[in-house]
């Protein structure tokens, strides 16, 4: 009976079984559907497989500080922002926590924003690693690792560096030694305001 | 060598599968019957052939032969045998191989039987289910081969994985493995593989029947069902086993003193079961009246695919999730076969929806099938809302650039309304009659049920004064709790009636005759247990945390938690431990010594929390251990979390698995035909069986 239409969607009208057979109706949707989730499982892979994000428009998110400040990123137009992202369990993270906040005090006048997010960490030890290395530029925790999710970050550390136009200028992955963080930044520093880089 | 062997016995299991699934075709479209036992036999040679090789790599584990690169990846010489054995899935290679092992197993079972009838769905069964298997051999072979070595390429700093020698490398072993993910080594994720994996490849069999009986057009009839209901019984048990698992996992592990988060995870194994289940109900009403053919050919269609979908998403890294393995060609493969299943099986339906005649229609608006019917779209409704705010965060990125991630807020307020009408449906059901129902009668058999619950719910009220948003819960609980029990009781009482059998006689006569119904009683009994975890979770939970010096307390909920001591020593498996000494107490009354921990894996740089609990029925009391001030007297930091009835989860785990067991259980013919004879075996057409019957 069926066999006439094999394979082409037909429009709602041919379907001989208006009891059971309702899902017919819908065939072309339904392929359609399916072949939506596909390409849209293709892209995810695709995208999956690239990697941390490096480049485009900035993942917008808002961090509550420990200390109770706020900071949306969006806000910051025309600033540079170094985004790290750290936890206190982590080793490589300590051996560049003392070069970050160095670097901020150094550059806190320029109008660079530092954004410390804190990735899968309990509060205690959070605070008692801001402690350690008195770090003064806002950190907080990335609850539910949405923040973590729009980044796509791989591990900790990893540091993003957003220029004025609130677009990704690239990721470093791993601990930032001495003068890496200093040169991105004076790179970034050194374009207009207006430059909307792609 | 062993290893060697392993990897010839993986690439003959490839070729046989291969050659099954492609002999098996063609003696079916052809009829040639010597092709197809050709192809029997192939299949059944799969499953022992994989074991030499999975028995090649457990040896290696055991060994620790880190010639292996696999074997280096998830063990170490700190690991007890016995955690390197379960190292066999502790990993993206290694799990692969296991998870073709046990499809090999299903299959060969499956293909061994009898086959009396249905004999003409054979071909097209192993042609389909040594498909499937191919591929997961194939990605073994090919993509993630667990043999595979280091090796040391000139001038390169980072190793290179290969079978076999590249130019000019050198062979590289590595002194000590870097050991399981130290958050893997609980019983609940050593137990949650396995049996996860059963349930996925348990359900190729009902699928695989399914795909057949389009294949061959016997779907007008139930053979296919009949044959594969006790394979997607004890598919969906262990599915249902897995969930549970993981939920253990995640309230001793993961210390956020929850089971259920509904992580991308978790819904990519919720979605498959809840399709699954709605088609074991589904297959029911096709048994027995012939109807909602269409709805079961969905239903195991969807089981299966989501089943491959839960496991693309989460394992690629498509959605973000701790599951997901490293970039590989692992993610195009496994695309292109979801694709082709998927796009595969839905024309086939399409091609075959005429076949699929109901034999009978609904004839009334209230009746046992419009209840079943009610119920498929129900569970349909909830696998779609956990679907969309699954994948909706791939959608907000695709569309607006920025990925929206809903939270668990989203999930319990739009699964929430159909879980709870899901429930009360499960009280109805079965003081339902098939064919039609009065709205009268329905009231005068529910009205007691009602009462019943009702003045259940008022202890419970009364009890919970300060919750009444939970009063609806615990109703919904009470009522379909009163109504399965006292579907046994009113089978014992007709049973001590009419034969004067003593309660308990009757009691385990009654169900031993009517396994299928009273196991599935039981089954649903289990899920009651679990959704009163849910209630308690929901709106019972309290927590607290408090930083305390030796001899200072905290309260909660009545019970006083005095901190004793703190001390650190070496584990066993290469960790550091911290461990709290606290007393549990209640009303002065001294009930348990507590010793939170706190666990530094030193290898992998990873800690892992170990809570205290003092379980009993009524609650738990969690305690973790957040942080302190050096060891000895310093402050220590306790996070205390109350979770009320969480225990019934575990336990509806267990009453679910009797429950299954139970059903399943081979009985004697003669019964479980009675029980089936109210279908009309005739088929003459769907103009007749309108009046018929």
């Amino acid at each position: 009976m069926g066999e006439s239409n094999d394979g082409i969607p037909s429009p709602a009208t041919d379907e001989p079984h208006p009891g059971p057979g309702r899902v017919g109706f819908g065939r072309p949707v339904a392929y359609g559907l399916v072949l939506g989730l596909l390409a849209m499982l293709a892209w995810g892979l695709v995208r999956a497989e690239s990697g941390p994000r490096g480049s485009g428009r900035a993942p917008d998110f808002t961090l509550t500080g420990f200390d109770g400040r706020m900071v949306t990123l969006s806000e910051l137009r025309g600033q540079v922002v170094v985004v790290n992202f750290w936890a206190s369990w982590c080793p490589p993270c300590r051996e560049e926590a003392a070069y970050l906040e160095r670097t901020w005090r150094a550059y806190e006048d320029r109008g660079v924003v530092f954004i410390g997010v804190d990735w899968v960490d309990t509060e205690k030890e959070a605070l008692a690693y801001i402690d350690e290395f008195d770090i003064t530029y806002i950190n907080g925790p990335d609850i539910g690792t949405r923040i973590a999710q729009a980044y796509r970050i791989r591990g900790v550390p990893e540091t993003f560096f957003v220029d004025k136009a609130g677009q990704l200028r690239g990721v470093y992955i791993g601990p930032l030694y001495p003068p890496e963080l200093d040169n991105r930044i004076e790179e970034l520093l050194a374009e207009p305001e207006t430059t909307t880089s792609s | 060598m062993l290893n060697d062997v392993g990897f010839l016995a993986l690439v003959i299991g490839f070729g046989l599968s291969v050659y099954a699934s492609a002999a098996a075709a063609w003696g079916g479209w052809k009829g040639r019957s010597t092709w197809v036992a050709s192809a029997r036999n192939a299949a059944c040679l799969v499953f022992p052939v994989l074991t030499v090789s999975v028995v090649a790599l457990v040896a290696a584990l055991l060994r620790l032969d880190f010639r292996l690169a696999y074997v280096a990846d998830v063990s170490s010489q700190a690991m007890s045998p016995f955690l390197r054995v379960t190292a066999l899935w502790g990993g993206q290679q290694g799990s692969i191989l296991f998870w073709a092992w046990l499809m090999a197993g299903f299959v060969c079972a499956a293909v061994l039987r009898p086959w009396r009838d249905n004999r003409e769905l054979l071909p097209w069964v192993i042609a389909v289910a040594m498909l499937t298997t191919a591929f997961f051999v194939g990605l073994s072979v090919f993509i993630t081969n667990p043999f595979e070595r280091y090796w040391l390429l000139p001038g390169a700093q980072d190793l290179t994985r290969a079978l076999f020698a590249p130019r000019g490398a050198m062979p590289y072993v590595p002194s000590e493995g870097d050991g399981l993910n130290p958050l893997l080594r609980h019983f609940g994720m050593i137990a949650h593989p396995p049996t996860t994996y059963l349930g996925f490849t348990g359900f190729v069999i009902p699928f695989a029947f399914a795909i057949a009986a389009l294949i061959a057009r016997k779907g007008q009839e139930d053979g296919w069902i009949r044959a594969t209901r006790r394979w997607t019984l004890v598919a969906w048990m262990f599915l249902s086993v897995g969930l549970i698992l993981g939920g253990r996992w995640a309230y001793d592990v993961l210390g956020w003193g929850g089971f259920w988060g509904w992580d991308p995870v978790e819904n990519a194994m919720l979605m498959p079961w809840l399709t699954g289940t709605a088609f074991l109900h589904s297959v029911m009403i096709t048994e027995k009246r012939g109807m909602l053919k269409v709805w079961g050919m969905i239903l195991i269609i969807l089981t299966y695919s989501l089943s491959l979908f839960g496991t693309f998403i989460t394992r690629t890294g498509v959605i973000g999730s701790v599951h997901a393995f490293a970039k590989s060609a692992l993610g195009p493969a496994f695309f292109v076969f979801i694709g082709l299943t998927f796009l595969g099986s839905m024309s086939l339906l399409f091609r075959r929806l005429p076949d699929l005649r109901t034999e009978h229609e609904l004839e009334g608006l209230l009746s046992r099938e419009t209840a079943f019917l009610l119920q498929n779209l129900l569970f349909l409704a909830i696998t779609f809302a956990v679907f969309w705010g699954t994948v909706f965060p791939m959608i907000s990125e695709l569309v607006t650039g920025t990925k929206i991630t809903v939270g668990p807020p989203y999930f319990k307020q739009v699964t929430g309304p159909f879980f709870f009408a899901l429930l009360v449906l499960m009280g109805l059901a079965p003081l339902l009659a098939w064919r039609r129902h009065g709205l009268r009668s329905l009231a005068r058999t529910a009205a007691p049920l009602l009462v019943a619950s009702l003045v259940l719910t008022a202890g419970w009220a009364y009890v919970h004064r300060l919750h009444p948003a939970a009063w609806a819960g615990l109703w919904l609980v009470s009522f379909a709790s009163v109504a399965v029990l006292a579907e046994f009781g009113k089978g014992v009482q007709a049973r001590m009636e009419t034969r004067r059998e003593t309660p308990a006689l009757a009691f385990v006569r009654l169900v031993g005759r009517n396994r299928r119904r009273y196991g599935g009683y039981l089954v649903h009994l289990g899920v009651l247990m679990i959704a009163l975890a849910f209630v308690g979770d929901a709106y019972f939970k309290q927590e607290t945390q408090d930083t305390l010096r030796v001899g200072e307390q905290l309260a909660i909920g009545g019970y006083r938690l005095v901190f004793e001591d703190l001390r650190a020593y070496p584990g066993t498996d290469g960790r550091e431990i911290v461990e709290a000494q606290a007393s549990l107490y209640r009303g002065g009354k001294f009930l348990a010594a507590l010793a939170p921990r706190r666990d530094y894996f030193v290898v992998q740089e990873q800690p892992v929390t170990v809570p205290a609990v003092y379980a009993t029925l009524a609650e738990d009391v969690y305690v973790l251990l957040v942080g302190w001030e050096g060891t000895g007297y310093g402050s220590t930091t306790f996070k205390v979390y109350l979770n009320p009835f969480i225990n019934w989860a575990w336990l509806g785990g267990g009453a679910i698995v009797l429950g299954v067991l139970l059903s399943v259980f081979p009985g004697s013919r003669a019964y479980a035909e009675a029980s089936y004879r109210l279908r009309s075996r005739r088929l003459e057409g769907a103009e007749t069986a309108g009046e018929s019957t």
